[in-house]
């Protein structure tokens, strides 16, 4: 089932097109002539759940890094939901990003300010009201299940918890794609299924996931789409796929 | 810019400048040290710029005649000086009102002592010529000197000369000095921006992460960089205004002829330059560290 909210922030579409992510013949060289990707063909529907794996250094990262403009392609074009970001000025980055959610491995929370705060953050920088932070704010803390920790430090949860914070900062904007690198890497398994799930109710509402990982316990226990990068080319793109990719 | 946002930037700057106190405190330093400064030196340049036009203002070139000629004869003379391009105007003084002058002061009485009574008047007629500006002192001196009629002349040229010489050195020195401190406050604060920046990377790249536009990032820094340059600028003007004060009255009880030149006009300007420099010092200062913040924000270094 989509989630209407999920769709308020649709970008203005430039290609019709349907794919919320289409990346074509993407190359990326770095200036010491390592090739982190190699003509990379792919496309991803709205309401996708991504599993990227592969090795370390199969150019995961570089992938997500490319989805939300942080980098960009050496050759190719990337669209998110039909706009060529690659050919987007800096000035709008800040305005793709607020469509998009981004969790990363390491936890990226300000130590000195609460959990509300943190979750906050997302709606302040583009200028939300305090009213309007206030409940959303407490409405992303729920789905997450820390609302009775938001006037708490950073430092004082456990590390699932504060992954947990990040997604509900992700998601605090209602964004059309979630992007997360490793969001279970640094935690145990118990923690990681309870992460997992959390994705998974996010997906169901209509928000498209791409997760690269390395926790193949979790890819074949969900059988999701599963796109394998190894030494920057897709070894493999299965629908219902297993972590596997030798 | 919304109202959200600017509480927002406010509430941040706030925050950050409890937190990096010590920067705070050298960057409201330096920008109130150097406004100090400059003030002192300006202030001192207006002191001696004020002195001077008094002292121009007085000006007054007097040309005693020769004895043996008549009044008409020195208004004749007045006419024909009085085209002259240096002159503002000429007062013919007759002997009878030298004297009259001069016995209306407090000091008649010893005058009259010592000899010089109404009926033998030794005073010559002169012409008291007042000139248009400093500048035309030297090129009438010259031509009163070929005038057969004038005996001597009288003026306050090496007090003046030094002076005008003086006050032009001094702006020359303010000048440099106001932009050389002007330069250095600027580097001091660009460059404890700069180590702020550093110690709030982490939340730079989250704000940019979450989709924070460089205005945005740069806000806060910008209305911190306001604040810092109005308290030090206003804590420069009580401090440069008390010293003032208290060098005044100390140099009032040393010289006994010494008054205050500057006006409240011409303080209330000088403050309100300071502000200004002050404000733009501490908002330039942020604006060029925060120039390349696009580089500075990428939430990861290059890799695979």
């Amino acid at each position: 089932m989509h989630d209407c909210s999920a769709q308020q922030n649709k970008l203005e579409p430039e290609n019709s097109t349907d794919n919320m992510i289409e990346l074509q013949g993407v190359t990326r060289i770095f200036p010491n002539g390592v090739r982190a990707l190699n003509n990379i063909n792919l496309t991803i529907n709205p309401g996708d759940f991504v599993f990227l794996v592969g090795p370390s250094g199969a150019g995961k990262s570089t992938f997500l890094r490319m989805l939300f403009r942080e980098d960009t392609p050496t050759e190719g074009k990337i669209f998110v939901d039909g706009k060529d970001i690659t050919q987007m000025p800096e000035s709008r980055v800040p305005y793709l990003r607020r469509n998009l959610g981004i969790v990363l491995q390491d936890f990226q929370l300000l130590k000195r300010r609460t959990v509300a705060e943190n979750v906050a953050f997302g709606l302040r920088v583009i200028g939300a009201s305090a009213s309007d932070i206030s409940n959303r704010v407490q409405e992303a803390l729920e789905q997450v299940g820390l609302s009775h920790k938001r006037r708490m430090f950073p430092t004082e949860l456990s590390g699932g918890e504060q992954q947990r914070v990040c997604i509900a900062r992700a998601i605090v904007n209602n964004p059309l794609i979630l992007i997360t690198d490793e969001p279970t890497g640094n935690l145990d398994p118990m923690i990681s299924q309870e992460i997992m799930q959390l994705f998974l109710e996010i997906n169901s509402r209509g928000t498209t996931i791409i997760m690269a990982t390395h926790n193949h316990n979790l890819v074949n226990k969900l059988r999701k789409r599963v796109v394998a990068l190894v030494d920057g080319h897709i070894i493999k793109d299965e629908q219902g796929g297993t972590y596997a990719y030798e | 810019m919304s109202l959200a946002n600017m509480s927002f930037f406010v509430n941040e700057a706030g925050t950050n400048m409890k937190r990096s106190a010590m920067m705070a405190f050298i960057t409201i330093s330096t920008i109130g040290i150097a406004l100090v400064m400059m003030g002192a030196f300006l202030l001192a340049t207006m002191n001696l710029e004020s002195f001077l036009q008094q002292l121009q203002a007085e000006a007054l070139v007097t040309a005693y005649l020769k004895q043996g000629f008549a009044i008409t004869d020195a208004k004749t003379l007045s006419l024909k000086l009085t085209s002259l391009e240096e002159i503002e105007n000429i007062e013919v003084v007759t002997p009878e009102q030298a004297a009259r002058e001069l016995f209306s002061s407090p000091d008649d009485q010893q005058l009259l002592q010592i000899g010089i009574d109404r009926d033998s008047n030794p005073l010559p007629t002169t012409l008291r010529i007042r000139i248009k500006s400093g500048n035309h002192l030297e090129p009438l001196l010259q031509k009163l000197k070929n005038e057969p009629m004038i005996d001597n002349i009288s003026y306050g040229e090496d007090l003046f000369q030094q002076f005008h010489g003086m006050s032009q050195l001094l702006w020359l020195i303010s000048l440099i000095i106001v932009i050389m401190l002007g330069l250095a406050s600027l580097f001091i604060v660009y460059n404890t921006v700069r180590l702020t920046l550093f110690m709030r990377r982490e939340e730079i790249v989250i704000m940019k992460l979450v989709g924070a536009t460089n205005w945005f990032v740069r806000g806060p820094f910008l209305v911190e960089g306001f604040i810092q340059g109005l308290v030090g600028s206003f804590l420069a003007i009580i401090v440069l205004f008390s010293a003032y004060r208290f060098m005044l009255s100390k140099l009032a009880e040393l010289i006994p002829f010494f008054t205050a030149n500057i006006g409240f006009e011409q303080l209330f300007k000088l403050s309100a330059k300071l502000l200004m420099m002050g404000i733009v010092l501490g908002i330039s200062g942020s604006l060029l560290s925060l120039r390349d913040i696009s580089k500075f924000s990428k939430s990861s270094p290059e890799g695979v």
